[in-house]
Order: C-alpha cells, then structure tokens, then sequence
C-alpha cells in the first residue's frame, strides 16, 4: 500500500481528488476501470507501432501545422496518438516548435 | 546558413570537412531556438539543470542525425526531421529523471476482486448501481486474470497509473515498441473475451459511468 500512496502524491497534481478520503480509494479503482474499458472500447485490429508513428510524426506535425485534417490524411497516427501518451507528449512538443518556426 | 533546402542539408552534413561543420553547427543553432522553447513547462528553463539537460542533448542530436540521414525520406523541412529526434531524446531523459526511483505499481486488481473495494459503501450509488458494478468489476478482473499474462497485466497497470511507457519497458526489460505491441495485444484480448462473453466495453463502461448520476 506504500507503493501505492506514493504513487498518489506523484500523480496528485494529475488526479482528480475524490469526493471525501473515506472513498478514495473506490474512485482511483473505478477511474482505473474507466480508463481500461475506454482504452478497450477505442482498440483497434491494427495499430500502428511506436517506431511506426516516430517515423512520420515529423511529416504528421507539419500537415497539422499547415492546417490540414491529420485525422482524415493519417487516420492511423492519430489513432496511436490518441492511445499511447508517450508519443502524445512526444507530438505536442515537436508541434510547439513547429508552430513556432511556421 | 539555416535556409538551406532539404537537399542542401544533406549534402552538407554528408560533405565532410568545413561543410558539415558549418552545417552542424547551423543546426545546433536551430535546435537551440527550438528546443528550450518547447520543453519549458517541463524544466525550469535557463536554469542550470535545463541549460545542462538541452546542451547533452544537442549533442545527442547531432550524432543521432549523422547516423540516421539514410532514414530521412524527405516528408517534412529537414529541420523538423531534427527537432523530433531531439524531442524524442529530451522528453525521454525527463521521464527517466523523474521517475527512476519510483517503482512499477503493484497489480491492484486480484483474483478474488478487491476486499475493500467491496467493504467501502459509495453513498453516490443506488444499491442496485453499487451491487452492478461491484458484479461486473470482478467478472472483469477475472477476465483480466485468464486473459493476461503477468506482464501484461503488469504494463496495463503501470501505464494506467500514468507510468511513461518508456519506463515501463524499461523496467519489464522491453522497448517501448515491444510494450506497445504488447499491450495492444493484452486489449485486443479483453476486447474479443468481453464480446465473447456478450459484452462490448461500451456497455461495461456504462454501468461504472451510471455511478454518481
């Protein structure tokens, strides 16, 4: 359980408070579940890789960039950058210096 | 020079000598305007940390770039081509620095459910709601249990807790295209057991979202 608290306080900033501490834990695990069925009700058969989406995450931002409807042209890249945070922030930042530099 | 066309990157940066001297060091120039800018909600920026942080990953760029011109095809400025490999090398020495000494979180969910999940009354719910979603939480977590294998479950929970899925893999002794293949394969499998069972994750999930209504 140590873990876990520790965790919490990490995460804190991130977290939605529960409601009082007697049910906080019943809301981490119902956000929890939450969070796994939206991932599960957003699978697809086929998605694209990490290494994948890195290939053309360059390309993709400047499409964005240029106003261009990514999620039509790169159906696939935007689905992994829905599902996969670590490639999310990864797209964030580039568009930052992207839209920046345009 | 940081005008140069595409090609004219390329021809430099493989030129040898005063060329591609000049040309890295354009570059650097161009990723130091960039870089500092983008990741300043991350890191104090012009502190020393920042400032030691983008000058090791500049450096790493350029190296990165001298190796990886084959893979450039063209799609995007070549200046672009650089600033995500900068991205990617700076978000991922961030997340190894703010996370290494936390450890993977345990599994929360077990084979018999959660005792004090069931114990702790939610006074949002309706009885009928509570006793739902109480039935459907451990019908899941067995689903998860038969379905799952150990790293699986192990992943799924890591990153549900906000876990950066480079660490992750780091931890689980992967790659992060591994852990993603991974797991993608772990949510193709409840998906596919839940529809098995009559279920679709939408009708799940409305159950936990009746909560609180």
């Amino acid at each position: 359980m140590k873990i876990k608290q520790i965790f919490q306080w990490l995460l804190g900033s991130n977290k939605k408070k529960s409601s009082s501490p007697q049910n906080g834990m019943q809301a981490d695990k119902s956000e929890m579940m939450q969070k796994v069925l939206t991932m599960l009700s957003n699978t697809q058969d086929v998605e694209m890789t990490c290494d994948e989406v890195f290939a053309v995450l360059d390309q993709f931002a400047e499409l964005a960039a240029r106003g261009e409807d990514v999620s039509r042209l790169m159906p696939l890249v935007q689905h992994h950058l829905d599902m996969c945070p670590d490639c999310q922030e990864e797209y964030k930042v580039l568009q930052r210096i992207v839209l920046n530099a345009v | 020079m940081d005008k140069r066309t595409n090609e004219e990157w390329i021809a430099d940066l493989r030129a040898g000598g005063e060329p591609q001297a000049q040309a890295l060091e354009d570059l650097r120039a161009i990723i130091l305007r960039g870089l500092p800018y983008a990741i300043a909600g991350r890191i104090a920026p012009n502190s020393p940390e920042s400032e030691a942080l983008v000058e090791e990953i500049v450096q790493e760029t350029l190296m990165r770039v001298l190796d990886n011109l084959d893979t450039f095809e063209g799609r995007s400025q070549f200046t672009t081509w650089a600033h995500k490999i900068a991205v990617r090398a700076a978000l991922t020495e961030l997340r190894r620095v703010r996370w290494r000494e936390v450890p993977l979180p345990e599994m929360a969910m077990d084979e018999e459910g959660d005792a004090s999940y069931r114990e702790i009354p939610d006074n949002q719910a309706s009885p009928e709601d509570q006793v739902d979603r109480k039935d459907m939480m451990k019908r899941i977590n067995r689903i998860i249990m038969e379905e799952l294998t150990e790293k699986q479950r192990m992943a799924m929970t890591a990153t549900m807790e906000g876990f950066p899925l480079e660490e992750a893999a780091q931890r689980l002794g992967m790659n992060r295209n591994a852990l993603y293949k991974l797991m993608h394969d772990a949510r193709l499998r409840l998906k596919k057991r839940l529809e098995k069972e009559g279920l679709t994750p939408q009708q799940v999930l409305s159950v936990f979202e009746r909560v609180g209504k």
